[in-house]
């Protein structure tokens, strides 16, 4: 089950609260957008974009959400969804673009600053664009989420053995791109 | 799940190497005027309380000769134009001319919008189904529910939503075109199953009902054999285009294609999937060649990261 204090706030969303719903946005908002942001290769809009359509279908959708499984695990799948008809429908745009810098969009006045922290995250963000999506999206759950196997697979809809199948390719695929990238 | 965390390693990236993001304000803007649209229900302050009790009550007398039981009613907003009614409750057609259109609320799930010279019927408004037959015109539907509990039928198909949203077209004859623009739609009829997912359309024809799912952006010679393969018996030809055209998320049309052609066929079809994308492991070329059902869907599991 989910946390007492989640589950009072999903309480008062199910009561139309605009300020519990607020509250749910304001505590998941930036891992949504990020695993949005780093699965569109950096696209801002289309992160926006996701990211607008999750808590959307979450508000919408809170009141028949009976708490069966974890609220994060509602959320997630989700984000899953989403992302995954967002790419179907700019398969082709996914294809041909370059990734966006994505460190200027994280940190856009610290150009200066820290420079090896970014260019790390470039290299990353590179490699990690290069993946198919059913490989990248295990990688960013991983990260962001930080998920174990069995809460992966729940959200993936998929066993647990393919999940670790899916991560350890991804990994491989991931530590191989790095490698080229760093030469 | 409070067991122990079975925690996946991170990989070859470290803790930092992909920074957060702060999402921007103005999502939650988009947001808000997204809501600030819907009508929210009116709150009652606690002092009002005992004046609505008490009119409540009155009413409630009044009202019980009227209240015999009747069949849940939707709500119909007008878009444009004039529609024939306002509201819509079991067994009622709503009817738009050339220059109306309209919303009708589905209990809480979501709209559907009526385009022009459109026919419609409610036929089921109860908590384990919401059905609605489209008998000639153009709907668009948005559904946030679990899956097939929304369902329209058409004289050439049943579109079972699957958690979505989606336009679907016909005539009167059943001649017509499925577009889903969200998530999943099962387009159905006398035991021939169509998945479309987002981005991609289905034809349907009055007596074959629904054809083969394709992607808005496959190749238009592709889209003709199809049609051509569905619809006019087009036969090794038409078949044989489609498999020369077909790009890797054109594995959708040939994972459909693997259960419709003659058994002479298949493997043509199946040796295409193969070059366009590689079996993955745990499904047989023997089992999916004799369309072993679980060998079928985890196939296509897979290949829907493609699509």
């Amino acid at each position: 089950m989910s946390d007492p204090e989640t589950i009072e706030i999903i309480e008062a969303c199910r009561r139309g609260d605009r300020e519990a719903f607020r509250a749910l946005y304001e505590a998941h908002k930036d891992k949504v957008y990020s695993i949005a942001l780093y699965f569109f290769h950096g696209d801002p809009a289309a992160a926006s974009d996701a990211t607008q359509q999750v808590f959307l279908k979450l508000i919408t959708n809170i009141k028949s959400f009976r708490g069966d499984s974890e609220f994060s695990t509602w959320l997630h799948r989700l984000v899953v969804n989403t992302c995954l008809d967002g790419s179907r429908k700019s398969k082709s745009r996914e294809r041909s673009e370059d990734p966006v810098d994505l460190v200027r969009i994280v940190d856009p006045t610290s150009q200066d600053e820290d420079m090896a922290r970014r260019q790390v995250a470039s290299r990353v963000q590179a490699a990690l664009s290069s993946l198919p999506p059913k490989l990248r999206m295990p990688i960013l759950l991983r990260y962001f989420e930080e998920l174990s196997y069995a809460e992966m697979a729940e959200t993936l809809q998929c066993s647990a053995g393919t999940v670790a199948s899916r991560l350890n390719q991804g990994h491989k695929l991931l530590a191989q791109k790095l490698e080229r990238l760093r030469r | 799940m409070n067991q122990p965390k079975d925690k996946p390693p991170i990989g070859p990236t470290e803790p930092g190497d992909l920074p957060l993001v702060k999402a921007p304000d103005s999502i939650w803007m988009s947001i808000e005027a997204t809501l600030d649209a819907k009508p929210e229900p009116r709150r009652i302050g606690m002092f009002r309380w005992q004046w609505v009790a008490a009119s409540l009550a009155v009413i409630g007398v009044l009202a019980w000769y009227a209240m015999r039981p009747k069949a849940p009613a939707w709500r119909v907003s007008t878009l444009e134009g004039s529609p024939s009614v306002t509201k819509i409750k079991v067994g009622d057609w709503l009817q738009t001319d050339a220059s109306s259109r309209a919303r009708i609320t589905v209990g809480d799930i979501g709209t559907v919008d009526v385009e022009p010279n459109t026919r419609v019927r409610l036929v089921a408004a109860s908590p384990t189904e919401h059905r609605l037959t489209l008998a000639r015109g153009e709907i668009s539907a948005t559904v946030s529910a679990p899956p097939r509990l929304f369902l329209v039928d058409t004289p050439a198909s049943t579109a079972v939503d699957l958690g979505c949203a989606y336009k679907i077209k016909t005539d009167e004859s059943g001649d017509g075109v499925l577009r889903v623009t969200s998530g999943w739609v099962s387009l159905e009829w006398k035991g021939r199953e169509s998945l479309v997912p987002a981005g991609a359309d289905c034809r349907t024809r009055s007596r074959t009902g629904p054809g083969t799912p394709y992607f808005a952006d496959a190749p238009k010679a592709l889209q003709e054999a199809l049609a051509a393969f569905d619809f006019r018996g087009g036969g090794p030809d038409a078949l044989g285009t489609v498999l020369n055209q077909a790009r890797v998320r054109d594995t959708l049309t040939l994972w459909h294609l693997l259960s419709r052609v003659d058994p002479a066929d298949r493997v043509r079809v199946f040796n295409r999937m193969v070059d366009l994308v590689p079996l993955p492991s745990g499904v047989s070329r023997e089992k999916a060649l004799q369309l072993d059902p679980a060998t079928l869907k985890s196939w296509r599991e897979e290949l829907a990261w493609k699509w």
